[in-house]
């Protein structure tokens, strides 16, 4: 398996679309702290760009 | 407990604990913010005789050492400067008010402000509320509340995003964002005219887009009252001891013949000069005070140079005006 492959594999794994990960993917998803981690990851993503709509005239604060 | 219920349920706290830890980085990270910094200086700075509040032409164009130099004062009771970038009147009361409670007893209060931002009417939603703004949600939110204006979504909003961090200073963040942006949208071009402020380009936004415009905006202004924060700055000051002063600040020399030499703007002026004075305010009008342009760094800033000139110059003329109060 390729290195690309491999990392299809894995997304693939964590999106859903297979049900076992690929050799030596280290995350159990059945893990309740990946879940945790999954999605504290996503929240403070979007925090912080969640900014992206607002007009910056002064920004020195 | 079923074995996905229970996962669920752990992963939520789990998200909860990084909100969590995320609110108190927030919180760290917006305590040296540029309002809580002045309320500092405020609680260190009983002795000041004079302050200067406004916006950023205050912020950057008030030199404390160049104006106590004018006025005659010295480091234990030289002047503080409350101005901040983006502020309107409402924060600026907030914070004198604030110096008021730490005991300040300032002989001279100074407001330099530019346009109509004296009767312009401050309303805002919960969008506007970031930057030097985000005082709104901490520092007397109810008083402050009963001076401008939130539609009730934008109430229910802020009455919940106060009590956090990750919303009330939000905008410490997503500044760093931008200016990473910003760093990165530069790669490759010509660098953009900026300083301490931000983009010079982005302040030009701030002014009106004509003469006609400005015009047909001082017919409507004329009609104005004072806004309620305006007023509040000069009856507490003055029920604090304080000698009021309104500047109206200097503006570049294009600013001042496309805008402020129109008939429009001194009727309008006359109109501020009259409001002020039933309130035992005065007003300054030193808006020509800078006539070159390289006393400028941008479209509405005074220069590093400009800065020391016009505070030198305010102190001077401040020092003639204002009846010296006996030391007690």
């Amino acid at each position: 398996m390729t290195t690309f492959e491999w990392i299809k594999h894995a997304f693939d794994y964590v999106g859903g679309a297979q049900d076992e990960p690929p050799p030596g993917f280290p995350i159990q998803l059945g893990h309740w702290w990946f879940w945790a981690v999954w999605w504290g990851v996503l929240v403070l993503t979007i925090y912080y760009f969640s900014g992206q709509s607002s007009k910056f005239i002064y920004i020195d604060f | 407990m079923h074995a996905p219920k229970r996962m669920f349920f752990l992963a939520l706290a789990g998200i909860l604990i990084v909100l969590i830890v995320l609110d108190r980085a927030v919180a760290r990270s917006a305590q040296n913010s540029v309002p809580r910094s002045l309320m500092a200086r405020a609680r260190e700075s009983a002795g000041a005789k004079a302050v200067a509040l406004g916006n950023s032409l205050i912020g950057v164009g008030f030199v404390e050492p160049a104006f106590d130099a004018g006025m005659g004062l010295g480091d234990r009771d030289g002047a503080i400067n409350f101005g901040m970038s983006g502020s309107s009147a409402l924060e600026e009361l907030l914070m004198l008010r604030y110096a008021l409670r730490q005991g300040l007893r300032p002989r001279v209060v100074v407001f330099g402000f530019f346009d109509f931002q004296l009767t312009h009417p401050l309303e805002f939603d919960t969008r506007d509320l970031i930057g030097n703004r985000a005082m709104l949600y901490y520092l007397e939110p109810e008083y402050a509340r009963t001076l401008y204006h939130l539609s009730p979504h934008d109430r229910a909003e802020f009455e919940i995003m106060r009590h956090f961090e990750i919303f009330v200073d939000r905008g410490e963040v997503w500044g760093r964002v931008e200016l990473l942006r910003r760093k990165l949208a530069q790669q490759g071009m010509p660098p953009e005219q900026a300083n301490s402020l931000g983009r010079a380009i982005d302040f030009g936004l701030l002014e009106y887009p004509s003469a006609p415009a400005f015009i047909a905006e001082c017919g409507r202004a004329i009609r104005n009252p004072l806004i309620p924060s305006v007023r509040e700055i000069a009856l507490q000051a003055e029920a604090a001891g304080s000698e009021v002063y309104f500047v109206e600040m200097p503006m570049p020399p294009e600013h001042v013949q496309l805008f402020y030499d129109q008939p429009g703007w001194a009727g309008y002026r006359a109109h501020l000069r009259g409001m002020l004075s039933d309130l035992g305010a005065s007003y300054i009008d030193a808006s020509h005070w800078m006539p070159d342009q390289a006393a400028f760094a941008d479209p509405l800033h005074l220069s590093y140079d400009g800065s020391q000139q016009f505070s030198r110059r305010l102190g001077e003329y401040l020092r003639s005006a204002a009846p010296a109060q006996p030391e007690y």
